[in-house]
């Protein structure tokens, strides 16, 4: 009787670790997403975030991190964040990676994509990326900046290279819209047209030969000129970065950042 | 005054014949040209002056007519009648476009025209429902307009360019002026108070190459109607027809500007020549699901007027199809492009 409970739970114990080595193998890249250095955010926040940034690693085969610091020592947040990201990946060995660092000390935070990410969320998406959490940055909400940042890097990541993910051709909306107008039109048309339709045009009953212009005249009389500037598209925190770069360990990334 | 023509073979009542333009006898088939018609075998009687009353020559029935028919059948022996009275004097058209189209072949094409139908029940779709037929001569009023208009108006050309972080807008402004003689001819408008103004003026144009000068024989085997308004009564709704095609002339005639704005015109059109004429009309009166249904058919053209019954699952058939093939075509430009579905 004491063989079999021993085998089974040898088997429960084996099982176990299996599974935990498993679960590491599978988060063995990172199993850290937030590095919140600067204590912008609660324990609470920290454990929900961290595990909604690793079910959208995940599907997307891209790290989402969040970086907060006190201060960047004196460098360009873009050398600072580099210098982190060189050490991270040398360290776990992640290549694919969309980071997101916030300087509270001299209040910028700069959004990189590294790897994949670096064509998949390319320079334009990360400044429509940086539009959207502004508002969060300015108000504070670091929490909400980050599940913004990860919510739609997530859904841009999805289009194919070069297009706009805002475009209204790609929205549903859009296409319900157009399907909707466009049927109403040719029904309309043929509601419209079913009773018999006025085949008569302006050239049906014409005297050509004596319809005519007998005096024409076309004067100049004056001429008003208008100028207008163009509005220059200025941010209200100020965008830097934009284009992204290399980092020192010899990584490119797409990115662009802002001040809050 | 009653009018047959009578079949020089056999005595019979002709008809006119749309197909071969002839008037024809439905007894021994003889054909003969309206210009060259015997005059003996025209047979014509006048009622006595305050009766009212018509006979037909034939079986001497009465003719029970309205007062605005020119054209008929006898009720009781089906003989062709042509009312001549009231086709004389100021009553005679000058013109007339003679049937191209026959009964059978008015019915061919109506069916066909059914079949088109893409919003219409399936049950009307056979077209086998025709409860009558008539082939009727509709008076018109053709009207020969001669005008003058004088047009000033002011005419911008706009021209946009960028000048460093300036965008400049250059408009010239010039003063446009024109003077033009106008001439319409045979401009229709129905005569007939029965008819309904909106299906005649769908059922043009029709082809003048084959106006006629009048001819009674031409009525013969079909009804004919009377004017009920004179050429005067009728010339503003013609007038009122023809500014939407003078207004796109003028403004064809200003052309290469951005914008033109009229601060004068002035339009003066006056009728030139009238003419009374008889357009070929076939009447449809079509019976489905206990309503008649009335159609009308250029007898010249086999055009055919006239509000079919609508079905509302077609229509509604018809939009989900368009609306649905239209979104999943977007969809897949937008998949193929953007490679996100939702």
């Amino acid at each position: 009787m004491r063989k079999p409970v021993l085998k089974a739970s040898m088997l429960i114990l084996l099982l176990t670790i299996l599974m935990m080595l498993n679960c590491t193998a599978a988060f063995a890249q990172t199993d850290q997403h937030i590095y919140d250095q600067a204590g912008l955010l609660t324990d609470s926040e920290i454990s929900d975030l961290e595990a909604y940034a690793a079910e959208k690693s995940r599907e997307q085969g891209t790290e989402f991190l969040l970086l907060t610091t006190d201060s960047t020592s004196g460098m360009p947040i873009i050398d600072y964040m580099g210098d982190f990201y060189d050490d991270l990946a040398d360290e776990t060995g992640m290549e694919n990676a969309v980071l997101l660092t916030i300087d509270i000390g001299g209040r910028e935070y700069y959004l990189a994509g590294f790897g994949n990410a670096r064509t998949r969320l390319d320079n334009e998406r990360v400044e429509m990326v940086l539009d959207r959490i502004t508002p969060y940055m300015a108000q504070g909400q670091y929490a909400g900046a980050f599940r913004e940042t990860i919510e739609t890097a997530d859904r841009y990541m999805e289009y194919n290279p070069g297009v706009n993910p805002e475009s209204i051709f790609l929205q549903t909306w859009f296409h319900a819209a157009v399907a909707l107008l466009l049927a109403g039109g040719i029904v309309g048309t043929m509601l419209y047209n079913s009773g018999g339709r006025n085949t008569t045009t302006a050239a049906t009953y014409i005297d050509r030969d004596h319809t005519r212009v007998t005096r024409d005249s076309d004067r100049f009389r004056n001429k008003t000129v208008t100028r207008r500037r163009i509005p220059k598209n200025n941010n209200s925190g100020g965008g830097f970065g934009g284009g992204g770069g290399m980092t020192g360990g010899g990584r490119s990334f797409s990115g662009g950042g802002r001040s809050f | 005054m009653v009018t047959h023509y009578k079949c020089p073979n056999c005595g019979s009542d002709m008809a006119f014949d749309a197909t071969s333009g002839k008037l024809s006898c439905p007894n021994c088939g003889r054909q003969d040209d309206i210009e060259t018609f015997p005059e003996e075998n025209i047979q014509q009687k006048f009622a006595p002056e305050e009766a009212k009353e018509y006979h037909c020559e034939n079986c001497g029935a009465v003719l029970l007519t309205e007062a605005e028919t020119t054209a008929t059948h006898c009720s009781f022996c089906g003989a062709a009648v042509v009312l001549a009275d009231r086709l004389t004097g100021d009553l005679a058209p000058a013109k007339v476009i003679p049937f191209t189209i026959s009964k059978d072949e008015a019915v061919a094409a109506f069916r066909k025209w059914t079949k088109n139908g893409r919003l219409t029940p399936r049950g009307f779709m056979n077209g086998d429902r025709i409860k009558k037929m008539t082939g009727m001569y509709v008076p018109f009023w053709l009207y020969d307009i001669n005008g003058k208009a004088e047009v000033a108006a002011i005419g911008t050309r706009m021209r946009t360019y960028q000048q460093g972080d300036t965008v400049v807008t250059e408009t010239d402004f010039y003063d446009v002026y024109r003077e033009i003689d106008l001439s319409y001819l045979k401009v229709p408008a129905d005569a007939s108070e029965k008819m309904d103004d909106e299906l005649m003026d769908k059922l043009e144009p029709y082809d003048y190459s084959d106006l006629k000068d009048f001819r009674m024989p031409y009525l013969a085997g079909f009804l004919a109607e009377k004017y009920d308004f004179d050429e005067d009564a009728l010339f503003s709704r013609v007038e009122s027809k023809i500014v939407p095609y003078i207004d796109s002339y003028i403004g064809s005639t200003i052309s290469g500007y951005s914008t033109v704005s009229y601060t004068n015109k002035q339009i003066n059109a006056n009728k030139h020549k009238v003419y009374y004429t008889l357009f070929p009309v076939w009447m449809v009166y079509y019976d489905f699901e206990n309503k008649e249904h009335t159609f009308a058919m250029n007898g010249q053209t086999g055009k055919v007027v006239g509000k079919p019954p609508i079905s509302g699952g077609k229509v509604a058939a018809w939009f989900t199809g368009i609306a649905v093939s239209t979104f999943a075509a977007l969809k897949a430009i937008s998949y193929l492009v953007g490679g996100v579905l939702w």
